[in-house]
């Protein structure tokens, strides 16, 4: 791969200062004159049909300015449920935190106490929390048509995928294995706090969002308030994270923009840390059921893979599961039942249907690698994908050398125990493996680049950069197809007036998608430049480029990674601590090696949490959550963060800014299985359940 | 259900201390706070304090958490609000030296006191060399947590200039970061303390 001036060195982030002196304005961070607060009132029940809501009392509180319900505000929030069964405010609510009114007043406290005040008559229904109850005939049904939830055909029938014929696939094996495995719903919990300030100007709607997209929160809004698009302006300046939770347009923003209008005045409207938790979404909980054939040389025969996902009360997400594609055999079956429950709504969190699924078929391969008297890392080399579903070649793939660096990096030889649970304690230590790939495709995306007589670049794009550094990647791209460095090149972003399409920061597309419409941009700019020669004093070249390329005939283009985990157990306490973590990627070039390794370890990190700690859990006799928050949560802290030593394998790939691949979310997607398989190395036993927790771990001992 | 304050709340959970100090004296020129409208209802005190070196008199609604003042009425709103229940460390300020969660702080309870926030880090321009150490480390993803990361790190090096791995590890243990940076975080806090990041580290 040639070297090149600008791509591929370590830069800081552009707006690194403002991030480090309070600068950088969020969401939460905007005042507008004369703006109001509010506050959401939402269910306590996991179901009920609101008879009456009385707001008299709450009314007549001084500062009271705008209330929304159900009675007067009937608004289709279609990106909170993909088949439009989810309005704003729902009458039966389905879950505890459905809302049921939202009030805007004169300050936050007005607002809050405003809340206490509405009256609410509640018909309670019988309610459902677990998945396999939620499907027995008779169980009550939460949407019209049952609790199975549609496929992808909308049909009532689970996602399917098929190749070859498992049956004889299974007959053909000298020996199968059969296993299950569940993973748990679990937060984002993205540190910024949910927040939308809305302000009308006439028929004009302003809001400032915190959003992974500011163009498709825009077009979302326009369709869900039924108003000309351009009518819309939306500013995302900083984002806070959101790892998924914050794509397309949020509840927050339509309540805001619909208190204001009631209100008319400016209306912040602030989520709370456990509303958040409860009343936004996490990641898909799943139950999966394996059936896997094996020759005794380990070649893989089939594999068959049947899973109930939870969907929570609402279809935000594709609740599909994802794993089985990392392995090369040529009879599969995959059946996956999204099921409604009244709990949490579950949609999009980083990698959203992989590590959980990864978990999965990564535990049930590691036992049948040891059935065998086969190193796991000598299974996989053998059984790993080697082009897309068996068939088509991959544009590049570097999982090899990601399996075998990543393998020398760790010393896994040395702390691998071939005999599972051999270790003294009562402090076991052992080492696990992984791996995973992540679609890299090809898309639409916009960007305007112009220069002016001063020779100052300017890249407008529509990124928010949500924390990865998409602003600095997309100036670094700039700059090096133009060839000047990045000084010269001013990144605009963030506010729909002033910035194209782009894609939306979520599929780990910024960099492949609006980093080939930046290059394109660039490319047009350069010509005119010949053309027209550089402008002079008041002159200025603008040039534009909205980049929509085919999927890719015959090939198909992705990234590819292997985590190694080293972990001690303590037999006696059930405790878990990651010792050692290696991370390989394979994600083409990278752009900004300094920010990559910032998102690799991060992710990793994620990963480890979701793998020991993270759990919302629900009463099944109240339906209610019990443990909505970060201490609730553990999610992964300074003190449980192990050092994550990153392994770049760079392939040579054709396409793509400069050979770019996805990232971002491929740094999650192995983290949990190797860590499980790590702890199953440490004390000889399977745990089959995330997440990891103290008494699963001293469960299997007893 | 019985309802609860917020003052109540942070009361009962608190264990600030309100310390008598000397009043400043000298009355600062404010810039113009953002307008939120307070409720003519609600007890109110009158408060000194200075914030980042400078004298302030105002007066505060007895429920109003430091956050809370800092945010809505100071225009300081560097110090930002994750969880406003002291779980997540995003509010944590300086107090006469001393980090809090200023989430979990009532504003009333500042009279005479000394607060620093990220605004106050850099002086005369200059970024203090935490900031720097952040910047050259990308210790901020997102950035949400690192005004908190920031004072806490500066509380931690205020009294032991150059911490070991784990020194730095257990004085942050109070301040979450979801893009889970702690990596970089470490690093950045290390060589501002002038200490060389161990290769080893972590949890080994």
């Amino acid at each position: 791969m040639t070297p090149l001036k600008t791509v591929g060195h370590a830069t800081h982030r552009i707006d690194a200062l403002q991030r480090v002196t309070g600068g950088a304005k969020y969401t939460n961070d905007i005042y507008l004159p004369g703006m109001l607060y509010a506050r959401v009132l939402r269910s306590p029940h996991p179901h009920a049909r609101i008879r009456k809501i009385d707001l008299t009392k709450a009314l007549a509180l001084p500062g009271v300015k705008a209330i929304l319900t159900h009675e007067n505000c009937d608004i289709v929030w279609n990106s909170g449920d993909q088949l439009g069964q989810r309005k704003l405010f729902n009458n039966p609510v389905r879950f505890a935190g459905d809302p049921v009114a939202a009030i805007a007043a004169a300050n936050r406290h007005i607002a809050e106490d405003a809340t206490h005040l509405i009256e609410v008559d509640y018909e309670v229904l019988p309610f459902l929390t677990d998945l396999e109850e939620a499907l027995k005939p008779g169980a009550v049904p939460i949407h019209t048509g049952g609790n199975l939830s549609l496929n992808n055909q909308r049909q009532p029938q689970p996602q399917t995928y098929k190749r070859g014929n498992v049956a004889d696939g299974l007959k053909a094996a000298d020996r199968v294995f059969e296993d299950n495995f569940t993973s748990a719903h679990h937060n984002n919990a993205q540190l910024e706090i949910r927040a939308s300030v809305a302000e009308w100007s006439g028929d004009k709607l302003t809001v400032h969002a915190a959003t992974q997209g500011i163009a498709n929160c825009r077009t979302d809004i326009a369709r869900d308030l039924k108003i000309p698009v351009e009518n819309i302006r939306v500013i995302s300046e900083y984002m806070g994270g959101g790892f998924g939770n914050k794509n397309q347009n949020q509840d927050s923003d339509l309540m805001a923009a619909m208190l204001s209008k009631q209100a008319g005045a400016p209306v912040k409207l602030e989520f709370t840390r456990k509303e958040d938790f409860v009343a936004v979404h996490g990641r898909w909980s799943s139950r999966q059921a394996y059936k896997v054939g094996v020759k005794n040389d380990g070649t893989l025969t089939a594999i068959q893979m049947t899973a109930l996902t939870g969907a929570g009360a609402y279809r935000k997400g594709s609740c599909d599961l994802s794993g089985t594609e990392i392995y090369q055999v040529p009879n599969l079956e995959t059946s996956v039942s999204p099921v409604y429950t009244n709990t949490a709504v579950a949609a999009n969190y980083r990698a959203p249907a992989y590590p959980q699924g990864v978990f999965g078929i990564e535990s049930l391969m590691d036992d049948v690698a040891y059935a065998l008297k086969m190193d796991p890392l000598e299974f996989r080399l053998k059984n790993m994908t080697r082009k897309f579903r068996d068939q088509t070649p991959y544009t590049s793939s570097g999982l090899e050398d990601c399996i075998r660096k990543g393998a020398e990096k760790f010393e896994w030889t040395k702390r691998w125990k071939p005999v599972p649970g051999s270790g003294a304690g009562p402090v076991k230590r052992g080492a696990g493996m992984a791996m995973g790939m992540f679609g890299s495709g090809l898309g639409r995306s916009s960007a305007v680049v112009r220069l002016d007589g001063q020779g100052q670049y300017y890249v407008h794009v529509g990124v928010t950069d949500v924390g990865t550094a998409a602003k600095t990647t997309m100036g670094l791209i700039a700059a090096e197809e133009l060839g000047v460095p990045l000084e010269k090149v001013r990144v605009v972003w963030g506010d729909t007036d002033t910035c194209p399409y782009s894609v939306g920061e979520s599929g780990s597309r910024t960099t492949v998608q609006t980093g080939m419409a930046v290059i394109e941009a660039v490319r047009d700019l350069k010509k005119q430049i010949a053309d027209k020669g550089a402008p002079k004093g008041s002159e200025v070249l603008t040039a534009m480029a909205t980049t929509n390329p085919q999927p890719l005939a015959g090939v198909s283009r992705n990234s590819f990674v292997a985590h190694f985990a080293e972990v001690e157990v303590n037999i006696e306490t059930g405790h878990v601590i990651v010792t050692r973590f290696v991370a390989a990627h394979d994600s083409g070039r990278v752009v900004n090696p300094l920010t990559a390794q910032s998102q690799v370890q991060g992710g990793s990190i994620q990963g480890i949490g979701m793998a020991l700690h993270e759990e919302l859990l629900y009463d099944k006799r109240s339906g209610l959550p019990l443990n909505a928050g970060y201490y609730g949560a553990r999610i992964m802290t300074h003190l449980d963060a192990p050092l994550v030593d990153v392994v770049w394998v760079e392939t040579d790939e054709p396409y793509g800014p400069f050979g770019a691949k996805t990232l971002g979310e491929p740094t999650i997607i192995p983290t949990v299985a190797a860590v499980a398989n790590a702890v199953h190395n440490a004390i000889g036993k399977r745990i089959k359940s995330l997440p990891i927790t103290r008494d699963k771990v001293l469960g299997v001992l007893a | 259900m019985k309802k609860i304050s917020r003052r109540t709340f942070v009361e009962g959970t608190s264990a600030g201390i309100v310390v008598a100090a000397a009043i400043p004296a000298v009355e600062a020129q404010q810039k113009q706070p953002p307008a939120v409208v307070t409720d003519p209802g609600v007890p109110r005190t009158a408060i000194r304090l200075n914030v980042n070196g400078v004298n302030r008199r105002v007066e505060v609604e007895d429920r109003w958490t430091l956050v809370e003042l800092l945010r809505d009425h100071l225009n300081l709103t560097g110090t930002k609000i994750g969880c406003d229940r002291g779980e997540c460390g995003a509010c944590t300020v300086l107090v006469d030296g001393t980090p809090l969660y200023s989430c979990s702080q009532l504003a009333v309870w500042m009279d005479g006191r000394s607060i620093q926030t990220v605004e106050g880090l850099a002086k005369n321009g200059k970024l203090d060399p935490l900031q720097e150490a952040f910047i050259e480390h990308d210790a901020p993803q997102c950035g949400y947590c690192t005004s908190g990361q920031l004072m806490i790190a500066k509380a931690l090096l205020m009294k032991n200039a150059h911490p070991t791995r784990d020194e730095v590890r257990t004085a942050m243990a109070g301040n979450l970061c979801r893009c889970s940076n702690y990596n970089h975080y470490v690093e950045a806090v290390m060589a501002a303390g002038g200490t060389a990041p161990s290769t080893g580290g972590g949890n080994a």
